[in-house]
C-alpha cells in the first residue's frame, strides 16, 4: 500500500510545513521560556538580558542556572547598575520571578524599555552597516556567537520557512532601551525585599524571604536573584559588612543555589570604590561566587583618549575595560581552555545595548603623522620599483 | 573517557600513598580553583589499581583498601558527583560500598531551612491521609487481629522513609550545622565528622587506610571569626582533633594575596579575616608534609594553560626518613575534565 492518496499531487509545500510544525509545537510548552540549554555541555542556561555578557560566559551563552554573578564596578558610574537592569528586565520578560534586595519599588519601574529580540536589534545593525563592510568571509563575520551560525546555515533554503521560525522560537535574550520604561504585565509580579536593620545578621530575614519563595512556588518556577550595590552603606546597616554576616549570607546563597541548581540565578553588583578588592573580605565574597566581572571604567578626561580607542569612526569610544577574573562553570573545574579568557575586554554603553567586544589600543598618534609626513617621500613609487 | 590517563603520571607520586598522618595543604586561589586536584587525591585512593581491571572489580588484590571521607564547605554534592563521573568514579556506588563518604558543609551550615517546607510535602501527606482515613474502614472488617496493625504499619514506615530521606539525600552521609559560638560550635562539627569517620572504619579491616579531605575549611574561619570566638589557633586546633582519626588528611585552602599579603604588609590596617587566615595558613603550611600551590601564570592567561602546579616540601616533612622531590609545572584542564601536566616549554 502506498502512504498517499493516489490522487493528491506530489508538490504539497503544505504538507512539509505541517510536520515540523505538528513536531514543534507539542516541545514548545515543555521547554521553559527564557531557558536554553548550554551549547558547551547543555546545562540550562538562562539570558543576562546583555546578549555580549552572555556570550562572555565561557561558552555556555547565558548564565548556567544555579550560578552566582558577581560584577564589581570601579568608580562613582554605574554602568553595572544598568547590566542589573537588564537582567531584571530579561527576567520580566520572560515571565521568571525577579527579587530584587534593598532597593524601593521605585528601581523596579525604572527598568529599561524592550524594543525587541538580541537578533533583531543585531539584524538592524548589521543592514545598516552591510554596505560598508567588506563582504570577505562574510560566513565568518558572527562566528562565535551561539545561535548564529545555525540560524544562517538553514536560512538559504527557505527564508520565508525560517522567518516564520523565528517567529515562534520564543527569543533568549533581548535588547532593551534605557531612555524608555518597560511595561509588561508581569512587572508586578516582582518581589522587593527590603534591607531591615537588626542586632543580629540583616540578611537572616532576606534568606527567610528567599527561601519561603522559592520553596513555596511551583516546581516550573525560575527565579532571578537580583541584589544591586551590596554593602552600600545608604542601603545596608553598618553590621552588614562584619564578615560573619554577609559571608554567612553568601554562603547560604550558594548552598540555595545549588539546592534549586535548576531553578535559581543571581545577579550581585559591589561597589569597590567603598569595598577595595585588595581586601579579604571582597576577596572571600569573590571566592564563594561562581561568576566574578570587574569593570573599570575610563575617567572622563580620558575622553579624548578613548575616542581614538574606536578602530573605526562607525565605532562607539570603548567606556572602560572589563576584566573577567572567574567565570561560571569553567573555573570550577579548574579553568582554562577558553577562548575569552585572558582577553582585554572593553565596553560600551549606549542608549539601546551594553556591548562588550575586545579592547585593542589605538595606533599611536605620533606614528600616523610621522607616516603621513613620510609618505609622499618616503614611499616608493610603483614605477620605481618594476625593472 | 578523556584522552589522557585520569591521574597524570608526572601527578602520581604525590597525590597517592601519601604516608601515615601526613597532613598535605592544597592552596588555591581565585583564578586556579582546587577541584580538580581533589578529584585526582579521590581517584588516587578510590579507583582500582591497575588501569587493566575492568572498571567495576571493586576488590583490590593486593595492596591497601582505601577509604575517604570527603567534607566539603563549599560545593554540593552534585558537584562532586558529576565531576568525578567525569574520571570514571561513581561516588553513589562507592559510597553505598561504604568507600566514600560525603559530608555536606554547603547547604545547612549556616542556615538550615526551617521544617516548614510545608508545600512540597503537601502533595504526599495529602496522598497520605486519605489512605489513612481508608484504612482504619477496612481495618474492622479484617478481623485478624495479628494483621490489624499491619496495614497502618506500611504507611507509618513509609512516611517515616520520606522523612528520613528529606533530611539526607542519597550518597550524603552528613550535613553539618553551625549552632552557638566559639570552641562549642566548632566542637560539635568534629562529633559530627568523626562520627561518620568512625562508622567508615568499622567496616575497615587491618591494614585499611582512611584519607580524610577537608575542602576549605577556612570559610569556617572567615564567616564565624574571633567576633564569634573562633580564630586561627582554634582552628588549626580543630583541624589537628581531626587529623588523628584519618590515616592522611587533605586540606584545600585559598591563597589569595589579599588574604595572605595584607596581614603582614600593612601594619596595623589589616582586618581580623586577613589576619586570622594568614596565621592558620601559615601554621598549617609549616605542619604539612607538602604544599601544593595552584596559581594562574605571571605571565596573564593563556589558550593551552590553566595554571600552574607547584610542589614544595611542608615544614612537617621528616626529612631523615623520606624525600619529597620538589617540582613546578603548567597544567591545563581539558574540557572533557582531562588534565594535562608538563614541564615549562614542553607540550
Amino acid at each position: 500500500m502506498s502512504f498517499r492518496k493516489r490522487n493528491i499531487g506530489l508538490s504539497p509545500g503544505v504538507d512539509r510545513n505541517a510536520v515540523p510544525n505538528a513536531t514543534s509545537q507539542p516541545a514548545v510548552p515543555e521547554t521553559t521560556p527564557g531557558i536554553r540549554p548550554s551549547p558547551d555541555d547543555g546545562r540550562p542556561t538562562t539570558s543576562t538580558g546583555t546578549r555580549s555578557l552572555d556570550n562572555l560566559l565561557a561558552g555556555h551563552a547565558g548564565l548556567p542556572m544555579g550560578k552566582i554573578l558577581l560584577v564589581e564596578e570601579n568608580g562613582t558610574t554605574d554602568f553595572a547598575g544598568a547590566l542589573l537592569r537588564y537582567y531584571a528586565a530579561e527576567g520580566v520578560i520572560q515571565e521568571q520571578k525577579v527579587h530584587v534586595v534593598g532597593v524601593p519599588e521605585q528601581w523596579g519601574r525604572s527598568l529599561p524599555g524592550l524594543i525587541g529580540s538580541a537578533e533583531s536589534l543585531d539584524e538592524k545593525r548589521s543592514d545598516r552597516r552591510k554596505d560598508d563592510r567588506m563582504k570577505i568571509a562574510w560566513r565568518y563575520e558572527r562566528l562565535g556567537e551561539f545561535g548564529a551560525v545555525a540560524g544562517s546555515r538553514g536560512a538559504p533554503t527557505n527564508p520565508g520557512e525560517q522567518d516564520t521560525a523565528a517567529k515562534e522560537a520564543p527569543a533568549f535574550c533581548h535588547a532593551f532601551d534605557l531612555t524608555k520604561r518597560l511595561t509588561h504585565p508581569s512587572i508586578t509580579n516582582m518581589s522587593f525585599i527590603p534591607v531591615m536593620s537588626s542586632k543580629e545578621s540583616p540578611f537572616l530575614a532576606i534568606l527567610k524571604r528567599l527561601q519561603t519563595a522559592i520553596t513555596s512556588s511551583a516546581a516550573n518556577t525560575i527565579h532571578r536573584i537580583v541584589i544591586p550595590s551590596l554593602l552600600n552603606p545608604t542601603i545596608y546597616p553598618p553590621n552588614a559588612s562584619q564578615p560573619e554576616h554577609v559571608l554567612q549570607f553568601f554562603h547560604a546563597l550558594k548552598a540555595l543555589m545549588s539546592a534549586y541548581n535548576t531553578r535559581v540565578t543571581a545577579m550581585i553588583t559591589v561597589p569597590l570604590s567603598l569595598y577595595p578588592r585588595s581586601s579579604g573580605l571582597v576577596r572571600w565574597i569573590e571566592l564563594l561566587s561562581d561568576g566574578v566581572i570587574e569593570l573599570c571604567p575610563f575617567p572622563h578626561s580620558a575622553d579624548a583618549m578613548a575616542t581614538s580607542g574606536a578602530a573605526t569612526s562607525q565605532e562607539e569610544p570603548p567606556q572602560g575595560m572589563l576584566k573577567t577574573h572567574r567565570l561560571p562553570v569553567l573555573h570550577e573545574r579548574g579553568g582554562g581552555s577558553d577562548q575569552n579568557v585572558g582577553q582585554d575586554w572593553a565596553f560600551v554603553l549606549s542608549r539601546r545595548r551594553f556591548e562588550i567586544k575586545p579592547f585593542s589600543l589605538p595606533p599611536a598618534e605620533g606614528d600616523t603623522e610621522a607616516q603621513e609626513a613620510s609618505a609622499p617621500g618616503g614611499m616608493p613609487k610603483k614605477s620605481d620599483l618594476e625593472f | 573517557m578523556p584522552s589522557q590517563p585520569p591521574l597524570p603520571p608526572l601527578l602520581a607520586p604525590y597525590v597517592s600513598n601519601l604516608p601515615d598522618s601526613s597532613l598535605t595543604l592544597v592552596s588555591s586561589i581565585l583564578g586556579a580553583t582546587s577541584n580538580w586536584l581533589v578529584l585526582r587525591f579521590l581517584h588516587a585512593a578510590l579507583s582500582s589499581p591497575s588501569p587493566n581491571v575492568a572498571f567495576g572489580s571493586d576488590e583490590l588484590q593486593n595492596g591497601t583498601k582505601k577509604k575517604v571521607v570527603l567534607v566539603s564547605f563549599m560545593r554540593s554534592y552534585e558537584f562532586w558527583r558529576t565531576e568525578a563521573k567525569r574520571l570514571g568514579l561513581d561516588l553513589a556506588r562507592l559510597a553505598d560500598k561504604q568507600q566514600f563518604a560525603f559530608i555536606d558543609g554547603l547547604s545547612e551550615l549556616f542556615y538550615a531551612p526551617q521544617p516548614t517546607a510545608t508545600s512540597p510535602s503537601i502533595s504526599p501527606a495529602g496522598l497520605g491521609s486519605s489512605p489513612r482515613t481508608t484504612l482504619p474502614m477496612r481495618s474492622p472488617p479484617g478481623v485478624v487481629p495479628g494483621r490489624s496493625p499491619q496495614p497502618a504499619g506500611p504507611t507509618v514506615t513509609g512516611v517515616r522513609g520520606n522523612a528520613t530521606s528529606k533530611q539526607a539525600e542519597p550518597g550524603i552521609a552528613k550535613k553539618l550545622h553551625f549552632s552557638g559560638r566559639g570552641l562549642a560550635s566548632l566542637d560539635a562539627l568534629e562529633k559530627d565528622i568523626s562520627s561518620v569517620i568512625e562508622q567508615q572504619k568499622s567496616s575497615m579491616e587491618d591494614g585499611d587506610e582512611l584519607l580524610l579531605i577537608i575542602d576549605q575549611p577556612d570559610l569556617l574561619l572567615a564567616a564565624t571569626g574571633p567576633s564569634m570566638g573562633i580564630g586561627a589557633t582554634e582552628m588549626s586546633e580543630w583541624i589537628t582533633a581531626l587529623q588523628q582519626h584519618a590515616h592522611a588528611t587533605v586540606l584545600t585552602l585559598a591563597t589569595d594575596a589579599p588574604l595572605i599579603h595584607n596581614a603582614s604588609t600593612s601594619g596595623g590596617l589589616a582586618t581580623p579575616i586577613e589576619t586570622e587566615h594568614a596565621a592558620l595558613v601559615i601554621g598549617l603550611a609549616h605542619r604539612a608534609r607538602s604544599v601544593m600551590q595552584l596559581r594562574t601564570l605571571d605571565t596573564g592567561a593563556a589558550k593551552d594553560v590553566s595554571g600552574v602546579l607547584r610542589i614544595s616540601r611542608g615544614g612537617g616533612l621528616n626529612v631523615s626518613e623520606e624525600s619529597l622531590e620538589e617540582r613546578e609545572a603548567l597544567y591545563f584542564i581539558q574540557r572533557d575534565g582531562g588534565v594535562k601536566l608538563f614541564g615549562r616549554g614542553e607540550s
